[in-house]
This record gives structure tokens, C-alpha cells and sequence, in this order.
């Protein structure tokens, strides 16, 4: 695939260029560019194979008590947005009367952690067409095993300069490499998927056959038994649930409202002393990334610190509200008012095998995939949700019978709290909707998760 | 395959209205840029390419209490390229910079195309069909973008200050949005269209927090508020400061308000969140792409099968729901859909039947069918797949109090605060931000988080009836699906209605 679309050079000039034209009290500039080509495969087809190119310069400029952004799609317009920006600024400023709060400041200079790690040749080198010999590979396979797949093969480039009128400048470049297929086969499926920068890392091949082999040999399912189980989480089922963390108050925002668990409870226990929930772009796992979009160097946070309630993470604003500093972790979502992300969440891994996990269960559930989370109760940390692929009763600590699809509604922090066992392997998945968004996990096992039915139990 | 000339299109009889003249994509700009596009396609190869072409601008200010307001005007210009190259599909997308960009996106489709032959075992047959020409703009009677910013800042300020005028609300948050796009689409068969487009919406929400609990409620729908297809004329209709004094009070009141048990009850289900059962138990249920298992690995299959059409009872005889973009008004109002495809009224489900598919050229022509439409894409950036278009529960008659009236005891329940199902759209559970308790016909008490589940074809069948057209309301929300995963800007409708013994509580 190609190299980066802007590019290092090209990029922080174009920002300094345009930087130059701003006609407002502080501005700040970034380009987010990606190339991303994906092989989506279905069935007997690659079906979708796309390339996509995306590229937003924003600004932000300040002007007496107002800022406006503006963003525009080609470098070649940055010095229109940064006059757009200030202008639109100024015009607020006017209109505006005595204004409540004023608009927070732009990153000043600061260092930049190095960047490596997140540069990797062999995701660049794992090309379209690598990557649909490799589907069909794998929908072969499937149909010799009696199963279908589908699933999706991707190599993107990544890049984010930031240029502010505080002095700061930078500029980094990342490959990411991912996939993720569900093998099916009669009433049966299994699931596998990972993510990084280094697509040799990924063992797709090896994965994919896993996953069709459980499939396979399951092929029919069983009810999820209505109760409390001793649940196996997998790692991405795993990555699901800590995915929720910081919206139990692990947000700047949150903590300026007094809301949530730093607020109300902090340094509280809330799970054993081997649980750390962390965020974390600066580890070498999942899809490390130095700064945000405000120029800001991303700091590790953790939000559950040995079982603890621990910090919070921050932009510039909830950073100027709370009276602390930017942690790094500016976010702009689509459709949505600016707001801190925890975009790199991690459970601190353990020492067991998955493997080991499961033998310690006499007879409970292995839970490999959750769907359509969402979150009930902050407060609770409860969270409604459903099993899918490749889940499995657990007999005398080893999968048996596949499992249909079982509906749970349960708390996260319960959870975490009741979790005896972590496994070593962390997996890598997207977090949709967030800017180079991904959690990692290991597996757990949770002593007593309740799926199915609470009828006639409250 | 014949290209036709630029110049022989019907695209540019339409008169544009002043909010829809904006932009670099004037006319006579997009033409040389879809013909260059088109045309490396066809030269490469392709059996068949089609290209869109689109920008698009968005508006959108924010404010949190105790925060700074936030606007930003974000431009998006670029083009993607479809080619089907010997029964292979291939697509590639880009910013738009100059004509070089549009040459250089079709050769990555069609190079696209030819890397996953070597994985495809299967060919496509994509029937012919003849050319489609139009235009088509949103109707508006204010621009949203030529409204001042102290009008938008006015707004939003008294929106927040009333929001939180209660005691007891700790953060508030009100917005207003606008944006508007140009969408042309060609095609190697000789399609040639473009499509204006401008949405208005606008958004409160108040949190509360006391008695160591945490409530929200929200106007005009919860998560995202609510955006129409019109002018600015949408937003001052909502009557956001009004609104907002509401919310904030109910959120306090929802703090002390008590939690009912588990068990069966019968309710009144409001237009906000009927709206959302909709989109995830019918709209998703009948994506023909899903139902073919294209979407298996991400979005999830169906519980509908591709021979369900005139033989799988999906709900009760009060239960008729239509595909209509061509309702005007709404975020899934247009002429044409992402892969030129004209739309038309569709009934989905026939007093209860299933009778139609959402569906795309591709997934239509498997089942030997023929689009319906719905093949949509999140802009220039993304390939088109099946969504929903404007998907809605026709109304009945009557009114909502007569409703209550007609249940006599349950629950009226409407705005989603949580929402999950399973992947095969059969197993929901949904939660509302608000519920009345109804006694004798008659709302009383505020309870307060509320859900409600069931297994799709059984709850659908427990609707009883329908209130009439005059509380009819539609709502625009975005739909995540695909990989990578795209947004589709759709919308649903509903009266009020009644469903009975259904399941409460949690599941």
C-alpha cells in the first residue's frame, strides 16, 4: 500500500504556512489524514475491497471571548479554514455580551515522545492483493471444514501534525494492521480478530483456522442457561466491558460536574489489587500514538489503579476547568461537542492462559464476543448486552456445547470486582467512532455474571 | 457502453434555490470531473463504474455548562469510485483536490477490483438497467447558514440557562446544527443526477444528579437531538428554551421517582423511541445485504430470511411499515439513492406480512429482485450499503389519549436512554429515559428507569393499534454499519402506539 498521504515535510509546512494567516488572539491547526484499504470478504467473494482516503485539516482560532473551528479537506486549504476560523471567531466575539466562560487556550511547546514502534514495513508491505489471496485462503478453507466465513483484512497509514501559535509542532506517522472474521458452521460460530501496528504480528492465517475448527466442531448451539455463572471472558469480550470504564466518571468533564466515581469516590477499592485499567497510547500495545489533536503529549492515566479508583483523563478545557493539566487526550466525534476519549484503554494482563482460566470453572460459561453494549446506569457501572460468536458451555473446566446468543444485564465494576484470574494475552480491537480508538484485554474469569432472565427475581 | 456527453444531461434545469448556491461544485465544475472519472473506468476495464461526487458542510454549535460554546464549520469535498471489473466489485475514495484526483481514485478501484479476484470464487451479475436523470433540492425556506451568530448563540444560551434552572441539574448541554451538501452521481450506464441537500436540527439534554442517583432527559430526542431535511425554520419550531426548562425539571423529578419491578404490563410506546424499535428490530431486520450474510462479521444477519417476502409473519395486522424517501422532510428524504437507484414508496410489512427488502442493485439482483433504494453511503468516503431510507409505522387513528384510554392500566414510555439487540435483530431490550405509570387511562406517576424487551416477531405481533397521522413525528438518526464502519443518516416515524403483555423490567 502507499506510504502517507501528507507526509512529514508537506505537513507541517502547509500548518505553518497557513498558521501565519491567522488573525485572531491564539490558533491551533491539525491535520488528521488516513489511508486506509480494506478486504472484506463474505460467503465465496471478496465482496468489498476498498481503498479510502480521508484527510481534515481543523483550526481553531481565539478571539476575545469566542473561538470557532473551521475544517476544511485538503492541506491546500488550510490557509481558507485559518482565515475562515478567525474570522468566524472574531464575528462571535462581537455578538456575543458578557460572556460566562472564555474559550481555553492552545497547547504550548512541548516535548514529544519518539515514535517508534508505530512504523512497520510489513503492513505496508501487506498489500491488496496479499490480502485477497489470503481471504479466499481462508473462505476455502471454510467450505472444506463444512463452514462459511466472513470477515474483513485491513492495512492503513495513519498521520496527525498539529501546529498551534503557543509554538507547538508536531508530527507522527503510524501503520495499523487488523482483521476480524466469524466463522460459521450449522447454528454454530466462532470468532477471532486483532489489531496493531505490525501486521506480522497479527497470525491471521493460524487464527482464522482456529476459529473455523471451533465452529466446525460445534456446529449446533444450546440455550444460555438463565443464571449466575462462573463466566471466561475472552479477550475482546473482556476489552468490551473495560470499554465502558470511563464513563463511570473517568472523564474530565464528569469530574468538573462532580459527577461519577473520581468525583464521588475517589481512591475507592473497587476490585482486586491485580486489576489496572489504564489508557495508555505511550505502551507498545494496541495503536500507540505520542500526542492529540491539540498538540498535547499523551500522559498514561490509570483509571483503576490496583483495584482503586484512580484518575481521569483530559483536554485542554476540562483541564482549565478542573485546574489540573491536558492528560492528552483531545477528541473531536462526529456529530458531537468536543470531549476527552479514553482512546487507548488497556487491562492490565495477568499471568494465566485462557487455557488455565477455564479449567478453574467446573461448570459455567466462555465468552468469547459481546454485542450492542450499552451503557444503563453510570452510577451502578451496569451495562445491557447480548453474547454472540463462539461462546461455549464449560464443563469440568473445558468448552463443550456452543451457546446461543444470551442477553445480560450487569455491572462492569461488579464484575471487575469478582474477577479471580487474567490472562497474559492481551488482543487488540477498534473502538468505533473514536480517532485511532482501540482497547486491549486479556481474558478473565468473573465468579458470578448473571445471564439470561431476572423474571420473577427482583 | 455508451458514455453520454456532459452536456446532454437533464441535471441543470433545476432551478436552485439561494440556500442550496454555494460551494465549489457549481454547475459545469462537477461535470468534467464525473467524465474523467467515469472515463477512467470504462478505459481501464470496467464493466460497469459509477461515481459520486459530493460537499458538503456542516455547522454545528455546542454548549456544555460551565464550558466555553464551541462552533465549528467543517467543509468536506471528494469523490468515490465503484467499478466492477470481470464480476469483481472494486471501490476507492479521495479527497478532491483537482481533476488528477478523480483519474487517480478510479484507477484504485479498479486496481481494487483486480486484487480481490484472486480471492473471489463467486462472480457478480449486476442486470443492466437504463440510464436514470434528475435533480432534486431540499425544500427551505431559511438558511441555516445565513442565519447570524448571535441568533445561533441566543438560542443555545437561553436553551442551556433554562435547562438548568432547576436545582438539582448539575450538567446541561444544547446545540444547534446545520449542513448542507451537493451529491452528483454518474454512471458507465448513463446515469447522471445531482441532489441538494440541507438538514437543520437542534438538541438539549439535562443531567441531574442527587439521592446518589443520576438522570437525564432530553428534547427533541435523546443522543443526538433531532435534524429534518429544512431551513432554519425547523429549529425555531422546536421551541429549544421552552423545551429545555421541561427536560431539566424532569430530570430532577425522575431523581425521587420510584423503580417498578419485573414482570408483563401493557404500554404506550411514544413516537421518539418507537422510532428507534424501528430502526433496530425492522429497518436492520430487512437490509437484504445482512440477510445474505454480507454484513455477517460486523453488523450481524437477520432473523428474516431471503424467502420470508409473502410468507413470514412478522407482526400483527396493525403492523404496516413502509420505505418512502420520497416523503419529503426528513434525513432519509431524496430522489435517488447512493447507487442512482430512484426512489419509491416500498411497503416493508403488509398488515403484518413481510413483502419487501431494504435493497441495493447487488443484493436485489441475488434473490432475483430489484433495488428498492436503499443503497446508501456516509458521503464520497464510503461504499454504498443496505440502510434504511425513511422507514415508518404507518399511523392509525385516533389519538394518544384515546390510546390510554383504550389500555386502561400500564406504562407510557417514550426517549431511549439504552439500546441493545442481538445480531440477529431478534432479542431486544430497550431502555427509556421517562415512563408514566397509566391508571384508568390516565397518566399519574413518573417512574423512572424504565426497560422493555421481547423477541422481535412476538412483540410486533402484540401491537394492538396505532394512534392517528396528527401525532405522527419523524426522527433523523445516524446508522453505524460496515467495514470500516460508516455512518447512514436515515430516518423513522411513528404515532404513538399500544402493545400489550409486554415484557418489563429487565430480561
Amino acid at each position: 500500500m502507499p506510504g502517507a498521504w501528507a507526509g512529514q515535510d508537506h505537513a507541517l509546512a502547509a500548518l505553518e504556512d497557513a498558521l501565519k494567516s491567522a488573525e485572531a488572539d491564539q490558533a491551533e491547526i491539525f491535520v488528521a489524514a488516513r489511508t486506509g484499504e480494506h478486504t472484506r470478504f463474505a460467503g465465496e467473494r471478496v465482496h468489498q475491497p476498498q481503498t479510502i482516503v480521508e484527510c481534515q485539516v481543523m483550526v481553531r482560532a481565539v478571539a476575545g471571548t469566542a473561538s470557532a473551528r473551521v475544517a476544511v479537506s485538503s492541506l491546500e486549504a488550510a490557509r481558507d479554514a485559518v482565515a475562515a476560523a478567525s474570522e468566524l471567531a472574531r464575528r462571535r466575539d462581537g455578538a456575543s455580551g458578557k460572556a460566562d466562560t472564555v474559550p481555553h487556550g492552545v497547547a504550548g511547546a512541548a516535548t514529544i515522545a519518539g515514535t517508534a514502534g508505530l512504523w512497520h514495513e510489513s503492513t505496508l508491505a501487506w498489500d491488496a492483493v496479499a490480502r485477497s489471496v489470503l481471504a479466499g485462503q481462508i473462505m476455502d478453507a471454510a467450505r472444506s471444514a463444512g463452514a462459511s466465513v466472513a470477515g474483513v483484512l485491513t492495512a492503513a497509514v495513519t498521520e496527525l501534525a498539529v501546529a498551534t501559535s503557543g509554538g507547538q509542532r508536531c508530527y507522527a506517522a503510524a501503520t495499523e494492521a487488523g482483521f476480524s472474521l466469524t466463522a460459521l458452521a450449522g447454528q454454530a460460530s466462532s470468532y477471532a480478530a486483532d489489531l496493531g501496528r505490525d501486521a506480522s504480528g497479527l497470525g491471521v492465517r493460524e487464527r482464522a483456522e482456529n476459529a473455523i475448527s471451533q465452529a466446525a466442531a460445534a456446529q449446533d448451539v444450546i440455550a444460555v442457561p438463565d443464571g449466575v455463572h462462573d463466566v471466561v471472558f475472552g479477550g475482546l469480550a473482556t476489552g468490551e466491558l473495560i470499554g465502558f470504564v470511563p464513563d463511570f466518571g473517568f472523564t474530565g468533564p464528569a469530574v468538573a460536574a462532580g459527577i461519577g466515581l473520581v468525583a464521588t469516590r475517589p481512591h475507592a477499592v473497587l476490585a482486586p489489587s491485580d486489576i489496572t485499567v489504564a489508557d495508555d497510547a505511550t505502551a507498545g500495545v494496541g495503536l500507540p500514538f505520542p500526542f492529540d489533536c491539540e498538540g498535547t503529549p499523551k500522559r498514561r492515566v490509570e483509571l483503576i489503579s490496583a483495584g482503586h479508583v484512580g484518575g481521569s483523563v483530559s483536554d485542554l478545557a476540562s483541564a482549565a476547568a478542573t485546574g489540573g493539566m491536558s492528560t492528552g487526550h483531545a477528541h473531536i466525534a462526529r456529530e458531537s461537542s468536543p470531549a476527552p476519549e479514553a482512546a487507548n484503554l488497556i487491562l492490565m494482563p495477568g499471568g494465566a492462559s485462557e487455557a488455565e482460566l477455564i479449567a478453574g470453572v467446573e461448570r459455567g460459561l466462555y465468552i468469547q464476543r459481546l454485542w450492542y453494549n450499552r451503557l444503563v446506569d453510570a452510577e451502578a457501572g451496569t451495562v445491557v448486552g447480548t453474547s454472540r460468536d463462539g461462546c461455549f458451555l464449560i464443563e469440568d473446566g473445558r468448552l463443550t456445547a456452543g451457546l446461543q446468543t444470551g442477553r445480560f444485564t450487569e455491572s462492569v465494576l461488579g464484575a471487575l470486582a469478582r474477577t479471580d484470574g487474567i490472562g497474559s494475552q492481551l488482543i487488540t480491537q477498534p473502538v468505533p467512532n473514536v480517532w485511532n480508538g482501540c482497547s486491549s484485554a486479556p481474558a478473565i474469569r468473573v465468579r458470578g455474571f448473571r445471564f439470561g432472565s431476572r423474571q420473577g427475581k427482583d | 457502453m455508451r458514455v453520454p456527453e456532459a452536456g446532454s444531461r437533464e441535471p441543470g434545469s433545476l432551478e436552485l434555490s439561494a440556500a442550496h448556491q454555494w460551494g465549489d461544485l457549481a454547475r459545469g465544475t462537477a461535470g468534467p470531473l464525473l467524465e474523467a472519472a467515469v472515463g477512467t473506468a470504462a478505459g481501464g476495464g470496467a464493466s460497469y463504474a459509477d461515481v459520486r461526487l459530493s460537499e458538503t458542510e456542516e455547522l454545528r454549535l455546542y454548549a456544555v455548562s460551565g464550558r466555553a460554546p464551541d462552533e465549528r464549520i467543517e467543509g468536506s469535498l471528494g469523490l468515490g469510485v465503484r467499478v466492477l471489473v470481470d464480476g469483481v466489485w472494486g471501490f476507492a475514495s479521495r479527497p478532491l483536490r483537482d481533476a488528477a484526483d478523480a483519474a487517480a481514485a478510479a484507477a484504485d478501484a479498479l486496481s481494487n477490483a483486480r486484487a480481490a479476484a484472486a480471492g473471489s470464487r463467486e462472480r457478480v451479475v449486476l442486470p443492466a438497467r437504463d440510464a436514470e436523470c434528475g435533480c432534486y433540492q431540499t425544500a427551505v425556506a431559511v438558511d441555516p447558514f445565513a442565519v447570524d451568530a448571535a441568533v445561533r448563540e441566543r438560542i443555545v444560551s437561553d436553551a442551556l440557562a433554562a435547562a438548568t434552572a432547576t436545582a438539582g441539574v448539575v450538567q446541561a448541554q444544547a446545540g444547534v446544527n446545520a449542513k448542507r451538501s451537493h451529491r452528483y452521481f454518474a454512471s458507465t450506464e448513463g446515469s447522471r443526477q445531482e441532489q441538494h441537500f440541507v438538514e437543520s436540527g437542534g438538541m438539549v439534554l439535562a443531567v441531574a444528579a442527587g439521592h446518589d442517583i443520576v438522570q437525564r432527559r432530553s428534547y427533541p430526542n435523546s443522543f443526538h437531538g433531532n435534524t429534518a431535511a429544512a431551513g432554519w425554520e425547523y429549529v425555531t419550531g422546536l421551541g429549544l428554551p421552552e423545551q429545555a426548562a421541561r427536560v431539566g425539571a424532569e430530570a430532577v423529578q425522575l431523581l425521587t421517582a420510584p423503580v417498578i419491578g419485573s414482570g408483563t404490563a401493557d404500554i404506550v410506546i411514544g413516537p421518539a423511541q418507537l422510532a428507534l424499535q424501528i430502526h433496530e428490530s425492522t429497518g436492520h431486520a430487512l437490509e437484504l445485504d445482512r440477510i445474505l450474510g454480507d454484513e455477517a462479521n460486523f453488523a450481524g444477519r437477520s432473523f428474516i430470511g431471503p424467502d420470508a417476502v409473502g410468507r413470514l409473519k412478522y407482526g400483527s395486522p396493525a403492523v404496516n411499515v413502509v420505505a418512502d424517501a420520497t416523503v419529503p422532510g426528513t434525513r432519509g428524504s431524496f430522489m435517488f439513492d447512493d447507487e442512482g437507484t430512484r426512489t419509491r414508496r416500498t411497503m416493508l410489512v403488509t398488515e403484518g406480512m413481510i413483502t419487501n427488502f431494504l435493497s441495493s442493485r447487488d443484493s436485489a439482483a441475488r434473490i432475483g429482485s430489484e433495488s428498492t433504494a436503499a443503497a446508501r453511503s456516509d458521503g464520497w468516503g464510503f461504499l454504498p450499503l443496505c440502510f434504511a431510507t425513511n422507514v415508518f409505522l404507518e399511523p392509525g387513528t385516533g389519538t394518544t389519549d384515546e390510546l390510554l384510554d383504550r389500555m386502561g392500566a400500564g406504562y407510557y414510555l417514550d426517549d431511549n436512554r439504552s439500546w441493545s439487540i442481538d445480531s440477529q435483530r431478534l432479542n431486544f431490550q430497550f431502555g427509556t429515559e421517562v415512563a408514566w405509570e397509566v391508571r384508568n387511562g390516565k397518566r399519574t406517576r413518573l417512574v423512572r428507569d424504565f426497560s422493555y424487551g421481547g423477541i422481535t416477531p412476538q412483540f410486533w405481533g402484540s401491537l394492538e393499534a396505532s394512534a392517528g397521522p396528527a401525532e405522527f413525528r419523524t426522527f433523523g438518526m445516524p446508522c453505524g454499519k460496515g467495514e470500516p464502519k460508516e455512518w447512514g443518516f436515515l430516518s423513522h416515524g411513528a404515532a404513538p402506539a399500544l402493545f400489550r403483555a409486554v415484557r418489563i423490567g429487565v430480561a
